[in-house]
Parts: structure tokens; sequence; C-alpha cells
């Protein structure tokens, strides 16, 4: 790694931090240091060299914190909102002007310890740097009466730069929030962005999160999502991150409460030199809880997807209820699609499934649609749309939705 | 209105059609019959301009050549086909379907789009006539539709594109004796001195409601006899078989 050298210095720069903090943070930065940036040789990263993406696009990469000017920004009109603002993945303000503030707890996050050592280098190198990020507990009974959206705004000055956060929601019991995280990217250049997000629902909690960002981005993203359901509660992960130069949500989902449920779904569509991987593993701990994942990707030239799925269902988790479907509309011969679905069953009384399939666009139904007087453009573009519908139906919100479907049409059009 | 003169058509390299001559003025319904494997949707196919053909001949639609004209051009020109086997299309709303399709085609002619509201009347209207239940239209275009509707679901979109030359592949196969009734009734009722049809079917039941004016038949790839009405009923009693 001749780009990308740190001082282990850089952990005393991080204030206020105790001693046992800083001892995890450097024994997670050795971690890294010894394993580098993974590579195919990783299991979780067999279809990605991400070492070699690194090599290619950067020639030095730097962790020094950036300072910024950042004014308002325009925000969403679309529809009603709280929101949280953080830039270059800082918490900069917050407005929950909807709701009962009293039931809202909002920092900075902090006390970065106490999180299991992981295989995955990027996530060491998290646990070695990641300052600032945000800190959202949603107190006990309390419904939110409006969406929050979380702007991700990242400025023009992070040429190079590689940020770390750490980001954390806990929903406490009967409680429910919908969360839109919006990725806005000023800065023409290129840098990473490597987040850890740690999510609790406790008992008959809802968590209902989409992830969408504006437009194309020149800015490589990896983000592990970590979430614990507790018994009743209900988790909703609608992905739409299409436009990203590169992508990857490694997700992991403890179902330790039972009759909880997960859910992630996504439907993207890749331009050219676009790349995105969903890596998801979801452990059955206990009995009755249902897991449900659809993943659509529509892949065009040059352009590359992953989907890595794997149910875990422990010995005692019986009458698990496990869907994981993953399908790809390849509309070139040089785009790529990879995908591995993989069931651990433990227990007898089951009901998992999983299918995956790529393929082309239908000869017989494009012709179907010109007799009908459309191009073949405007055909194609029905069918991709049609293909990745079933996915954006799962927005109930109609608003919500046709924002959705807005910001997917120009990534269509823009083919 | 539409000029076939010596048509040939084959695929992988298997001749299917072998010097076709055809001739359709406006206001006429020609019925083109013949048994499995004559060339009968071949036809309808290389007509409305599908890939995958290699056509000779000549192809004149309103005075113009369609030979070099590709598939939603002929669409948007005002020839259709309603399909044998309409295909099933996930994920696409019906009534969106249409009103793009209805659109494209009015935008082709220099007429204006239609807003929704506008779009809605008229669906109203084509769709009533064939006893089309809405409902169905709120749905993805064809999926879960019965045999039945997916046909009428063909005639309503020929309705709505109010093209000058219909070809209706087999509309009458899979439809029971009501439903055949309400489809000919549609058809009937786009009729006139305007509007040409061809007429494909295996069998004379579809044309006891739709009267033809000329009835062919076709055999191994050619035109080998052509009559009026009564020829239907002839071929129903002594079959194909007599005319090789």
């Amino acid at each position: 790694m001749e780009n990308f050298e740190i001082d282990s210095k850089r952990i005393d720069q991080i204030e206020k931090i105790t001693l046992e903090e800083k001892n995890f943070r450097i024994k997670n930065l050795e971690l890294f240091k010894t394993a580098g940036f993974p590579n195919k040789k990783f299991e979780d990263w067999k279809f990605t060299d991400f070492r070699g993406i690194v090599d290619n696009n950067f020639k030095k990469l730097d962790t020094e914190k950036v300072t910024y000017d950042f004014k308002n920004k325009e925000l969403l009109k679309n529809f009603d909102h709280n929101y949280i603002i953080l830039v270059n993945g800082s918490l900069h303000s917050n407005n929950f002007d909807y709701e009962e503030k009293n039931k809202i707890k909002i920092s900075s996050h902090d006390n970065n310890i106490n999180y299991k050592l992981s295989e995955n280098p990027l996530i060491c190198l998290n646990h070695a740097l990641a300052e600032n990020g945000y800190f959202l507990e949603v107190e006990e009974n309390y419904k939110f009466k409006k969406t929050l959206v979380i702007y991700n705004f990242f400025t023009n000055n992070i040429k190079d730069k590689i940020l770390n956060n750490k980001n954390k929601i806990k929903i406490k019991k009967n409680s429910e929030l919908h969360v839109i995280e919006y990725t806005i990217n000023e800065s023409k250049f290129k840098f990473i962005n490597n987040v850890y997000e740690d999510l609790t629902l406790e008992k008959n909690s809802k968590l209902k999160s989409l992830y969408i960002q504006s437009k194309k981005s020149e800015g490589f993203f990896h983000k592990y999502s970590k979430s614990k359901l507790y018994d009743n509660s209900d988790y909703v992960n609608l992905i739409f991150s299409s436009g990203l130069r590169f992508n990857k949500l490694d997700i992991e989902s403890d179902l330790i409460g039972e009759n909880c449920s997960c859910n992630i779904l996504s439907a993207l569509f890749l331009n050219k030199n676009e790349h995105q991987e969903i890596k998801t593993r979801i452990n059955h701990l206990v009995p009755d809880c249902k897991s449900y994942q659809r993943i659509k990707k529509v892949l065009d030239t040059e352009s590359k997807g992953v989907f890595q799925g794997k149910v875990y269902v422990k010995d005692v988790a019986q009458k698990t209820d496990a869907y994981q479907l993953s399908k790809a509309l390849l509309l070139h011969d040089d785009a790529e699609f990879n995908s591995k679905p993989e069931l651990e069953i433990y227990a007898d009384d089951v009901k998992c499934s999983h299918g995956s399939t790529s393929g082309t666009i239908d000869e017989d139904s494009l012709y179907y649609l010109m007799t009908r007087g459309l191009s073949r453009k405007e055909s194609t573009k029905l069918l991709i749309k049609g293909f990745l519908n079933d996915v954006v139906n799962f927005i109930k919100n109609p608003k919500i939705k046709e924002f959705v479907e807005n910001k997917l049409e120009e990534q269509i059009n823009a083919h | 209105m539409l000029e076939i003169k010596n048509l040939k058509a084959s695929i992988n390299s298997k001749q299917i059609l072998k010097g076709l001559n055809l001739s359709i003025k406006p206001g006429e319904v020609h019925a083109i019959m013949g048994p499995n494997g004559s060339g009968k949707s071949t036809l309808a196919n290389v007509l409305s301009g599908k890939n995958g053909y290699e056509v000779s001949g000549e192809l004149n639609f309103k005075g113009e050549s369609l030979n070099e004209i590709p598939v939603e051009v002929r669409a948007q020109k005002g020839l259709f086909l309603a399909f044998q086997y309409p295909l099933e299309i996930p994920g696409v709303n019906t009534n969106n379907f249409l009103k793009t399709s209805l659109n494209s085609v009015r935008k082709a002619r220099g007429e204006k789009e239609l807003d929704t509201l506008a779009f809605l009347k008229i669906v109203k209207e084509k769709s009533s006539e064939l006893g089309i239940d809405e409902k169905i239209l709120a749905r993805q275009l064809n999926v879960g539709f019965s045999g039945g509707e997916k046909k009428k679901n063909e005639i309503l979109q020929m309705k709505i594109l109010d093209p000058y030359f219909s070809i209706l592949d087999e509309t009458d196969s899979g439809l029971d004796i009501d439903a055949l009734k309400t489809v000919a009734k549609g058809v009937n009722s786009s009729r006139t001195k305007q509007k040409s049809f061809l007429v494909i079917t295996h069998y004379q039941r579809l044309l006891d409601y739709i009267k033809p004016d000329f009835v062919h038949v076709l055999s191994d790839g050619k035109i080998v006899k052509t009559g009026c009405g009564d020829l239907a009923q002839e071929l129903e009693k002594t079959g194909y078989k007599k005319l090789n």
C-alpha cells in the first residue's frame, strides 16, 4: 500500500477519548495495516479486488480532517420531512419541527468501543479512525409523524480523502421511524466514504430506511450495516442507490427476538463503469422470524453488479420463513453480474427459498411493444421500469414513491 | 390499402412464404384460412415488420413501400397486429402502456398528445363496448389475464390506436362463444369505408360474425384459392386436404 500510509499518531489527534478506546483504535489500526485493503482472497470480497480499485484510482489517500464551507443547501421540497444534515459524514445540524422533541435524542457519535473485531479490513479501519457521524435515539412509544431525511452532503474539497464515520440509530419499544438517506455529492473528485452503521430495533418497533442519491458520483462508498432486531420488530431496508461509481453495502442482521421481520429490497440501474455490490447476512437466531430479500439490478455496458446473500438459520430457529431472490437484467454483453446465494440451515422445520436469475431483454416483448408504435428505446425503457417496479411498489407514500421513480428515471434516461 | 406482390420470406434458411400475392382495398375485410404451418402467422409477422426474416417481394401500404420501414413506424402509419399470443409484460401498468402507445402514434401523426383525463375517457368508452372490466386495465399488461381477457385487450388496443389496417391473427382461438361475439361486435363497429382488415383464422366460426368480403386459402406459403364468404363454409365441410 504505497499510496496509503497511516501513522498511529493520527489516533492521538482524536479528541476526548479514553485510554481504553485509544487502545481499541490502535489494535484495529494494526489489524488493518496487517491485512491491507481487501482483495479477492477475502471470501466476502471474492468478486471485487478493492485493493486494485484503490490502486487504480488513487495515487495517494489520506485521512486528514477536512474543513468545509457549508452554507445552507437546498433541501427537498417534494414532501414534508424532518432532517439531519451530515457534511462529509459529520453531523452538521438537525431539524425535528414536526415531532415531539423530548422523544428524540440526537448527538454526534462518540464512544467508539465495544465493537466486535472484524475480519473485514475496512471495518477495522473504521474502528480505528471513525469520528463524528450521528447517534439518533427514539424514545419508547413514539411514532414519527413525518419521514426523517438524512442529507449526506459531500463537499468539493475531499479529493483523495478516506472518510470514516459511524452512525447509530436506536428505536426503543413500540416506536416507529421512517428514514431516507439521501446522498448529495458535490465533489467532482474521487474519495472514499467508509461507514459503520449500528441499528437497534427494540420490541414492537419499526424502522423503514430508504437509501438513494441525487445524481452520479465519483465517490467510492462502503457501508457495513449491523442491525439487531428484538421481538415483533419490523425492519425494511430499501436500496435505490443507482449512479454511484462504486458502492458496497454489507448488511448483517441479527434476528434475536421472536416474530421479528427483516426485509431487504433493492432496485438498481447501473450505468457505464458503475459497480454496486450488496452483501447480506441474515442470522435467524430464534424461532418464528421472517426474512425477505428481493434484489433487482439492471446492468448497462461495462457495469458490474454483485449479490452475495446468506441466510443463516440456527438450530433453535424453528418455523423460520426466509425468502431470497436476486434478478439481473443485462443490457450488454460486457455487463457483469455475480451472484452467490447461500443458505446455511441447522433447524429442521423451516421454510427457506432462494433463487437467482440473470438474463437479457426479451426480444419478443420488445417486438410486441414496438407493434404498438413505441420505438425500440422507449420499449426497452418500459421493460426496464417494469422489471424494477415490483420493488419500487413497496413504497407506500405516493410522494416518496414519485420522488424515487423520478430519480430512477434519470438513471435510466442517462444510459 | 395494401398490395403484396410475390412476397417471399424465410427464417433460419427455411422458406415459409413462397411468392404470395394479395391486394386489399380500403373498406374490405379479407380472411386468410389455411392448415397449420401454411405460413399464416409468418405473413402477419412479416407485414408488421418483425425482425429475423429474410424478406423479398413488394409490400406497399397506402402507396408507400414498407420494405425498409421498422416495426414501430408501420404501427404509427396505421398498421396494427392483434397477436395470436399476446405477451405478458410484468411491471408495466396496462393503462400507462395504452396511453404511451396512443400518444406515440398520435405524435407521429402530428396530432396533439392526450392528457390522462382525455385518454381515460376514450378507454372507458372502448372498454365498455368490449365488456372489459376497467379494473384489469389497472393491472400489469396481460399478466394473469385469462385467454379471453388477453384477446379482448388486443381488440381494445386496436380500437384505441384506430389503425387503417388491422391484422387479426387467430383472435378467435381460446375464446368462448360469448367472448367471440363481443370481439366480433367490437371489430364490426370499427368497419368503415376507410378501414381494412385481414382476419387470420383456422375456423369458419369467426367468419359467421365478422363477414369477410374475400376468403383466401393459404397453403405451403402461397394463396391457392380465393373466393367470397361461401368458401369458408365449403372448407369447413371438406377440409384443406382436398385443395392440395
